[in-house]
C-alpha cells in the first residue's frame, strides 16, 4: 500500500469519486498518540513531527488550528484565553484563579454594555505563524485543512450558555451583534488563510448538536448560524477550497441545511446517535462523510473489534467515494493506541478500490 | 377562574416572561387559590413544556425561558401559601462528577426540576465522591442527579454509587445519572435507579421516585 500523501485523493473522495483507496481523516489525533506512532515524544511546536506524523500515518493533508479558539478543550495556551486574561487582570488585578479567564468556566459578554468592554481587536489578532512555517515541511503532495471559522460555540461560550440560550428569546438582536462580531473576525481570518496556496480547505469544527438534536431550534441555526456558514463556503468555493464541518451530536434534521449552504463535508457522523448506513444512504450522494468509529470502541474495544466496524464502515460508506475514515470524533489521548493502530490499519488493509467487503 | 389558569398555563409555555407577574398576581386578586395556580397552572405548563422538549417540538432555549418564567410566576405566588402549600416534592442534589467541567445538561435538568416543584441544590462541576457523599449525608436529599459529559468521567457515577453504599448511605437515596456518553445500560451496570435521555426524561424519573417515596411515608 502507497502511503504517500497525495491531496487528490482525498479531493476525488469529496467529488464522490474512488481512486486507489479510501483515505483518512481527523480533525486532531493527540500528541502521545502521534509520538507513540513515530516512536519519539510529539511536542506541540514541534511542526516538523506533526507533519511527519499525518504523512507517515497515511493521511492526505494535516489539520492546523487558525482560529480565536482551539477546538475542544480551552488551554492556557488559546489566543483567547490569553486576551481574557489580561482583560480580567486589567479589571480586577491580583486575580490568580484560571477560571476566570477560562472561556470553559467564565463567560464574559452578558448584557449590552459588555460588547464594548470585551477585548475584540485583541481577539481578532490571530497568529498564523504554524500556518506559515508548515509550508516548507510538507511532503509533495501534501496540504493542510485550516480549521477555522468556530461562529456557534464562541458566540455561547462568550455569552454563557444560559445567558446565551435566554437571550436568544428574549432580546434576539443582542445574541444577533454578538454572532457578527465573532463571525467578522473569523471572516478576517479566512481571507487571510486563503492566501496561502498549501491551505486547500476550511474546517468549521462547531458543536451545533446534542445526542437528542439540535442546540437551538433549525430555525435560529439557519437565521443566525447557518447564514454565516454559507457565507464561508462561498469564500471557500471562489477560492477553490473545499469546506469542511465538524459537529458533535444528531445532524439528521439539519442535513439537508448544511448541505444546501454549500458544505462539501461533515464529519464525524457522531456513532452514539446517527448510523452511517443511513446517513449515506440518505445524504451520501450530495455531501462528503468522514469518520463514526466510536471513540468509546476506541477506549474498551479489542483491535479485531476495531477491525471488523472499519469492515462495516467501508462496506456500507466507501463504494461510489464521498468518504474518508476516522474516528467518531478525534483521536484523544485515552484511545488506546492499538486501537488507533488497528483503525487506521484496517482502512489501509481492507479499503482499497473497488471495496470487496460483503 | 378556568380562564386564568389557561392563560397563566399558555403565557409559561410561550415563554411571556414579561407578562408572568401581571398575569398571577391578577389570578390571586380575584381570589384563586396559589395552589392550584401552581399545580394546575405553573406546574401543568412546565409538563407541557417538558413534552414538548423531549419531542423535539421546541428546544433548549424556548425550554429555560419558560422555565425562567414559571419561577417568576412562582415567587409571586409563594409569598400566599400557607406553610403546609409550601413543600417541594422533594430534594435534589445536583452535580456534574470529578474531572468533568461540563455543566449545559445538568444545568438544564435543574432549571427543569425546579419547574417541576423540586428543590434542587446544585452543587456545580468536578465534584469528587467524597465531597458528594458528605453533601448527601448533610443535607438528606431524595435524589442526587449526576451529570458526566466525558467516556473519561463516567466511571466516577459508579465511584459515588459505591461511596454511598460503603458510608450506609445507598437505601436512603435514588441515583439518577446523565449525559452525553451515559446509556440505560450503564446506569443499571453501576447501580444506578435511573437514566434520562435528556431533561424531560429526567423530571419524569424524578416525579416517579417522588411519588414512591410519598407512597412509602404514607
Amino acid at each position: 500500500m502507497d502511503l504517500k500523501p497525495d491531496f487528490n485523493r482525498f479531493l476525488a473522495a469529496v467529488r464522490h469519486q474512488e481512486t486507489d483507496r479510501v483515505p483518512l481523516g481527523e480533525i486532531l489525533i493527540d500528541y502521545s498518540i502521534q509520538g507513540k506512532f513515530l516512536g519519539r515524544p510529539v511536542a506541540v511546536d514541534d511542526l516538523a513531527a506533526q507533519v511527519e506524523f499525518w504523512s507517515r500515518a497515511g493521511y492526505d493533508f494535516i489539520p492546523i488550528t487558525v482560529s480565536m479558539m482551539s477546538p475542544g478543550k480551552v488551554t492556557e495556551e488559546s489566543k483567547i484565553t490569553r486576551v481574557l486574561k489580561e482583560m480580567v487582570l486589567r479589571e480586577k488585578p491580583g486575580t490568580t484563579d484560571p477560571k476566570a479567564w477560562n472561556l470553559e468556566m467564565t463567560s464574559f459578554i452578558h448584557e449590552r454594555p459588555d460588547l464594548d468592554k470585551f477585548p475584540w481587536e485583541a481577539a481578532a489578532d490571530i497568529d498564523f505563524s504554524k500556518l506559515h512555517a508548515v509550508k516548507d515541511l510538507l511532503p509533495e503532495g501534501m496540504k493542510v485543512i485550516a480549521i477555522s471559522g468556530k461562529i456557534f460555540t464562541l458566540t455561547w461560550m462568550l455569552m454563557g450558555f444560559n445567558n446565551f440560550a435566554l437571550k436568544l428569546v428574549l432580546d434576539e438582536s443582542f445574541v444577533a451583534e454578538v454572532f457578527e462580531r465573532v463571525a467578522t473576525i473569523q471572516f478576517k481570518a479566512l481571507e487571510t488563510i486563503f492566501g496561502m496556496d498549501h491551505v486547500a480547505g476550511v474546517w468549521v469544527v462547531d458543536d451545533i448538536a446534542f445526542g437528542t438534536g439540535p442546540m437551538i431550534s433549525p430555525a435560529a441555526l439557519k437565521k443566525h448560524v447557518f447564514s454565516w456558514y454559507q457565507k464561508v463556503g462561498d469564500r471557500c468555493h471562489e477560492n477553490n477550497r473545499i469546506f469542511l464541518m465538524h459537529s458533535d451530536g444528531d445532524l439528521s434534521v439539519l442535513m439537508d441545511d448544511l448541505i444546501a449552504m454549500g458544505l462539501d463535508v461533515i464529519q464525524p457522523i457522531d456513532p452514539s446517535c446517527m448510523d452511517m448506513a443511513k446517513v449515506k444512504k440518505q445524504w451520501g450522494d450530495r455531501i462528503c462523510l468522514i469518520g463514526n468509529v466510536s471513540n468509546e470502541l476506541l477506549r474498551s474495544a479489542s483491535p479485531s473489534q476495531i477491525e471488523a466496524r472499519v469492515k462495516e464502515l467501508l462496506r456500507d460508506a466507501a463504494p461510489g467515494g464521498g468518504f474518508a475514515l476516522g474516528s467518531g470524533n478525534s483521536v484523544p489521548n485515552w484511545a488506546k493506541y492499538e486501537n488507533y493502530l488497528a483503525m487506521r490499519e484496517a482502512c489501509l488493509k481492507h479499503g482499497s478500490y473497488p471495496i470487496a467487503i460483503k | 377562574m378556568v380562564d386564568h389558569l389557561n392563560t397563566i398555563r399558555d403565557a409559561v409555555i410561550g415563554g411571556k416572561h414579561a407578562e408572568i407577574k401581571g398575569l398571577v398576581q391578577q389570578a390571586l386578586d380575584l381570589g384563586l387559590d396559589p395552589g392550584t395556580i401552581i399545580n394546575d397552572a405553573l406546574i401543568a405548563a412546565m409538563d407541557v413544556v417538558g413534552k414538548d422538549f423531549g419531542s423535539g417540538k421546541i428546544f433548549v432555549p424556548e425550554m429555560l425561558v419558560a422555565a425562567m418564567t414559571m419561577k417568576t410566576g412562582l415567587e409571586v405566588v409563594k409569598p400566599r401559601l400557607a406553610g403546609g402549600e409550601n413543600r417541594s416534592r422533594g430534594t435534589v442534589i445536583m452535580a456534574t462528577v470529578k474531572g468533568d467541567l461540563h455543566d449545559i445538561g445538568k444545568n438544564l435538568v435543574s432549571m427543569m426540576l425546579e419547574g417541576a416543584g423540586f428543590q434542587v441544590i446544585d452543587l456545580g462541576v468536578d465534584l469528587s465522591a467524597d465531597k458528594l457523599v458528605d453533601q448527601v449525608r448533610a443535607l438528606k436529599p431524595d435524589i442526587l442527579g449526576l451529570s458526566a459529559l466525558l467516556t473519561t468521567t463516567m466511571p466516577e457515577m459508579q465511584k459515588v454509587i459505591g461511596e454511598l453504599k460503603a458510608q450506609g448511605l445507598r437505601d436512603r437515596i435514588k441515583v439518577l445519572v446523565g449525559g452525553a456518553p451515559v446509556d440505560q445500560v450503564f446506569a443499571a451496570k453501576i447501580g444506578a435507579d435511573g437514566y434520562g435521555a435528556n431533561a424531560a426524561e429526567a423530571v419524569e424519573l424524578a416525579r416517579r421516585f417522588a411519588g414512591a417515596n410519598a407512597s412509602k411515608e404514607s
